[in-house]
């Protein structure tokens, strides 16, 4: 039975583990890969993650090989066919786990378990194994030889962002930790930097932290705004523009893409940008929806987060895992069926901006669902650079897997996990806004606000940029963009 | 008047003594267009406008519709005219000194429109020498006669060759502005080599190079119009290639080892081959070009050779020193590489500036992501003086036109004076004038670096002038 390792901590180290992250100087990074240089990487998995993550180690000059189960071999499997087309060595855990010095376990989260308790036995003494997300650990209590050093790095981006970004000559910000309950010899951080430096995450910023605040903020931010808070605002919005008569073809296109437009607004500017980007009256009357947004909800990101910190939350799911998934299948065969989702965006030309022009809900939408999570995470005491990574920072990514496929794509790239969250999440915020969105009309979703005034009152329009500028997310975005040399426009 | 007709040059050859001809020009000018030629110095500008004066032997084509009436003003027919004065100076067998001609007699003597004339010799303010010899005149005066009398002589075309050369600043104005009151009544063909002296009436600008009309650009399309005034900067241009940036030198390679060597490579994709069994070595300062048709692993090939195709690790390569597979980091590879491809323009689609990009070539990057030395900055600048773009430096690459992008992209290849410099397909997708603006650069490039190039086209006739090796990939086999 799965023992939540958080759980087992005293209060005074979960909560000084929650505050662990250090945005790291590029300086710590001087001595590039050579903790690794000459050892052994044995990637297990080879998907996404696996393989681009592989790809970059090897350009970085490094060892890496893949070890696949038996299975994946002999029936030529998508995974075995990723690692063998791309030039890399392939074998079975039997084969080439002993030979590792450092073993990458990239697998999905839900398989953590059975790999690692596969894989542990064959490691060799005092051999390194790492992680790219914590659940195993903090979550499942996974109890890891006490002979092996076992670190964390994740990148903070799909795995095709971490290839196409290491070979424009940059990275992606990556997340390092080392489980100090499994650092026998002290090397962990030497090897969790020189796999950073191997992925090029340290050009794009490296952030040092604990496995269980990656673990506590990842969950929240996934489950909250960056998932949960699109799928129930792109239901929401898709209803209320049909019920008012909007052409489907266009509330469907408008919201499809609309996420994407207004959060990459965002991501170079922060929420106040993304406001900014509206018109003075608009931006008053998305300021408003939005606190009128943060009070409905405030509760609901309260419960997330708390039921993260205590466990209620990987417990339940867990315990679908042990009943096949019966309710994660059942509600993405339900989100499958919704209008918005069997809807094909029309053939109209929307404009950059009348995206945010008629989009001034998703607007409203996303600055709450952005300030609410940072609010809850850093309150639990998560700090703010973590909070920001998982909520803000991570929207406009989400946001574009949107774009490529409605709602099917963003649940088919997220993790299991994250999707059972975002599933949580959307049958509680549902009902929750079903009054607020009866007050909801084509003004603000679909048509836009009327332009025969764009008058607004000075003091009002001073105390809401004000407002924006002044919330802490918008602080600590202004000093981790900045760490960004070079914003780019991912399509 | 008589009905105007247009001029109309049908694939005409013409020579001009032996070392010179005009090839194939196709090119009509109709009454109420005003024209510019223009081009390099002996790129057969002036020999153009001698044309339509009715210089030259015809070899081919046709010539129609010249008038009878075409005043002509050039060097040459200036340099003739004093000629003839000399002559008839040496000509004089008495012990007499002769004056020559007088201003006047040249101006007033034969003259179809003495009205125009008077009105002009006023406008030059030339009253003070029409009593002097015309051979005395200083060649600014000289080309002022030589202009009233192409003016006054009532002319159904006007030809006129760089007429504004060697006139102060008032006059060249004034010339000017008489000239835009001719433009209903006579077609006007200037040879002019300044963009900034192109009348306001000009209409239409013929782009004379080697010989050959390459391009007509109507002045009323912008952007062909500022791709024009790019490639004569680039074609007249004193700059050379900026120099390399000493603090960031690449390591120097081993000048016996072939700078790239493929022991028998393939690329395999489903156990089905793209090419196999291929050997190639490439020796420091060796041109090559590579061609094949579409999918016959062009640019997989190369893909192997900068890095970029995973299968370069199952191969036997051996590049710039390093056995590829044995520890080294694909940006040691890189180092030594510059590149330009039509997929690089495509993943380099970010809004930094100009001079950024040509920054990251120093990085090996697709935008900036490291802090720069003035010494980079600098060289970034020169490079952006060379091709022209000085004043946009600070524009956003992504709003450039796909030539500029182009062209912008090879520099940053260059920036670093790498050994390898590997120009996939450069001139995909440009049309003529930016076609023209990269063969430019390539030339300017080829002229000034020791740099071996190898360049990619799938037209194995398609040569270029410098290159002396060769290899061809065939077509791909449907089954393997």
């Amino acid at each position: 039975m799965p023992n939540n390792y958080f759980n087992t901590l005293p209060l005074r180290e979960q909560l000084e583990q929650l505050a662990k992250c250090r945005f790291m100087d590029i300086s710590e990074f001087s001595d590039g890969v050579s903790a690794l240089k000459g050892k052994k990487m044995v990637i297990i998995g080879c998907g996404a993650q696996g393989l681009n993550q592989g790809l970059n180690l090897r350009d970085s000059g490094l060892d890496v090989s893949y070890a696949l189960r038996q299975a994946a071999i002999t029936e030529k499997r998508q995974s075995w066919k990723n690692a063998s087309e791309n030039g890399f060595t392939v074998g079975t855990y039997e084969e080439l786990v002993p030979t590792a010095d450092i073993v990458l376990n990239l697998t999905p989260d839900k398989q953590h378990t059975s790999v690692v308790t596969a894989v542990m036995p064959l490691m060799k003494q005092g051999a390194c194994l790492s992680y790219s997300h914590g659940f195993n650990i903090v979550e499942e209590g996974m109890k890891v030889r006490e002979d092996l050093t076992v670190i964390m790095v994740a990148p903070k981006c799909p795995g095709s962002e971490v290839r196409a970004e290491y070979v424009r000559g940059f990275g992606v910000p990556t997340l390092i930790a080392v489980h100090e309950d499994n650092d026998p010899k002290g090397e962990g951080l030497a090897l969790a930097k020189a796999y950073a430096v191997g992925t090029g995450g340290h050009k794009a910023g490296v952030l040092m932290s604990s496995f269980i605040a990656e673990v506590k903020s990842d969950l929240m931010g996934e489950q909250t705004i960056l998932c949960g808070m699109l799928q129930t605002g792109s239901l929401l919005c898709f209803d209320k523009m049909i019920e008012e008569g909007v052409d489907a073809g266009y509330a469907s296109k408008l919201i499809q893409f609309g996420w994407e437009t207004v959060t990459e607004a965002l991501k170079y500017g922060g929420v106040t940008n993304m406001l900014d980007r509206l018109s003075n009256p608009a931006k008053i009357k998305a300021f408003d929806l939005s606190e009128e947004l943060k009070v409905i909800m405030r509760p609901l990101y309260n419960k997330h987060q708390d039921d993260i910190i205590d466990g209620t939350f990987s417990r339940t799911m867990m315990e679908d895992w042990a009943n096949d998934d019966k309710n994660l299948l059942g509600w993405r065969a339900e989100t499958a069926e919704t209008a918005f989702e069997k809807t094909p965006a029309g053939d109209v030309e929307i404009s950059e901006q009348e995206y945010f022009d008629h989009g001034i809900l998703m607007v409203a939408m996303v600055k709450a669902g952005v300030e609410l999570a940072f609010e809850t995470m850093t309150a639990a005491g998560i700090v703010a650079d973590s909070a920001y990574y998982e909520s803000l920072h991570e929207t406009p990514l989400i946001a574009n897997t949107i774009a490529r496929k409605k709602l099917y794509e963003m649940n088919a790239t997220i993790s299991d996990t994250a999707e059972y969250g975002c599933y949580l999440y959307n049958h509680a915020c549902l009902p929750l806004l079903a009054d607020f969105m009866k007050g909801i009309k084509t003004d603000v979703i679909g048509r836009g606000l009327p332009v025969d005034d764009n008058g607004v009152d000075n003091a009002r329009l001073i105390e809401v940029n004000t407002a924006l500028r002044s919330h802490p997310v918008e602080a600590i975005g202004a000093v981790l963009r900045g760490h960004m040399a070079d914003m780019k426009k991912i399509v | 008047m008589t009905t105007r007709r247009p001029i109309h040059l049908e694939a005409l050859t013409i020579q001009f003594d032996e070392r010179f001809q005009l090839n194939n020009i196709n090119w009509q000018i109709e009454p109420e267009q005003h024209w510019v030629i223009t081009g390099t110095n002996g790129a057969g500008k002036s020999a153009l406008a001698a044309v339509l004066a009715g210089a030259g032997e015809r070899v081919s084509g046709s010539l129609s519709g010249l008038p009878a009436r075409v005043g002509v003003v050039s060097f040459e027919a200036q340099a003739e005219l004093i000629e003839a004065e000399r002559k008839k100076d040496d000509a004089d067998i008495l012990d007499v000194i002769s004056e020559g001609t007088p201003v006047h007699e040249m101006l007033f003597k034969d003259c179809a429109d003495p009205a125009t004339a008077r009105d002009l010799v006023a406008r030059f303010k030339l009253e003070y020498l029409l009593d002097r010899a015309f051979r005395k005149l200083s060649t600014g005066e000289s080309r002022k006669v030589m202009l009233i009398r192409a003016l006054s002589s009532n002319p159904e075309l006007l030809v006129l060759d760089e007429p504004f050369d060697g006139l102060d600043v008032d006059t060249l104005s004034m010339l000017q502005a008489y000239l835009a009151t001719l433009i209903e009544t006579v077609p006007m063909v200037l040879v002019l080599n300044r963009f900034d002296e192109f009348p306001d009436f000009i209409t239409d600008i013929a782009y004379v190079n080697q010989g050959e009309l390459q391009l007509q650009v109507k002045r009323d399309d912008p952007k062909a119009y500022a791709e024009l005034y790019q490639l004569l900067h680039l074609k007249t241009t004193q700059l050379a290639v900026p120099p390399a940036d000493p603090e960031t030198a690449i390591p120097a390679l081993d000048p016996a080892q072939p700078l790239v060597h493929l022991n028998g490579v393939s690329i395999k994709y489903d156990d089905k081959a793209l090419f196999s069994d291929l050997d190639w070595t490439i020796n420091p300062n060796q041109h090559w070009q590579l061609s094949g048709p579409n999918g016959s692993g062009k640019t997989g090939l190369l893909s192997l050779i900068t890095g970029d195709h995973p299968q370069c690790y199952v191969n036997d390569i051996f590049v710039f020193g390093f056995k590829r597979g044995s520890g080294e980091s694909i940006w040691q590879i890189k180092q030594f590489i510059g590149y330009v491809s039509s997929a690089l323009q495509w993943e380099y689609r970010v809004g930094t500036s100009l001079r950024n990009v040509i920054i990251s070539g120093f990085y090996d990057s697709i935008g900036l992501y490291s802090k720069y030395s003035d010494r980079q900055r600098q060289i970034a600048d020169q490079w952006l003086a060379l091709l022209g773009m000085s004043h946009r430096a600070d524009q956003p690459f992504n709003k450039l036109s796909y030539g500029d992008q182009r062209l912008l992209l090879i520099a940053r290849a260059m920036v670093k004076h790498p050994p390898l410099l590997i120009l996939d397909e450069p001139c995909l997708g440009l049309d003529d004038m930016n076609r023209q603006l990269v063969l430019a650069l390539i030339e300017k490039i080829c002229a000034g670096t020791e740099t071996a190039v190898i360049y990619v086209n799938h037209h194995p006739e398609d040569r270029i002038e410098g290159i002396e090796n060769y290899l061809a990939l065939n077509a791909p086999t449907p089954t393997q």
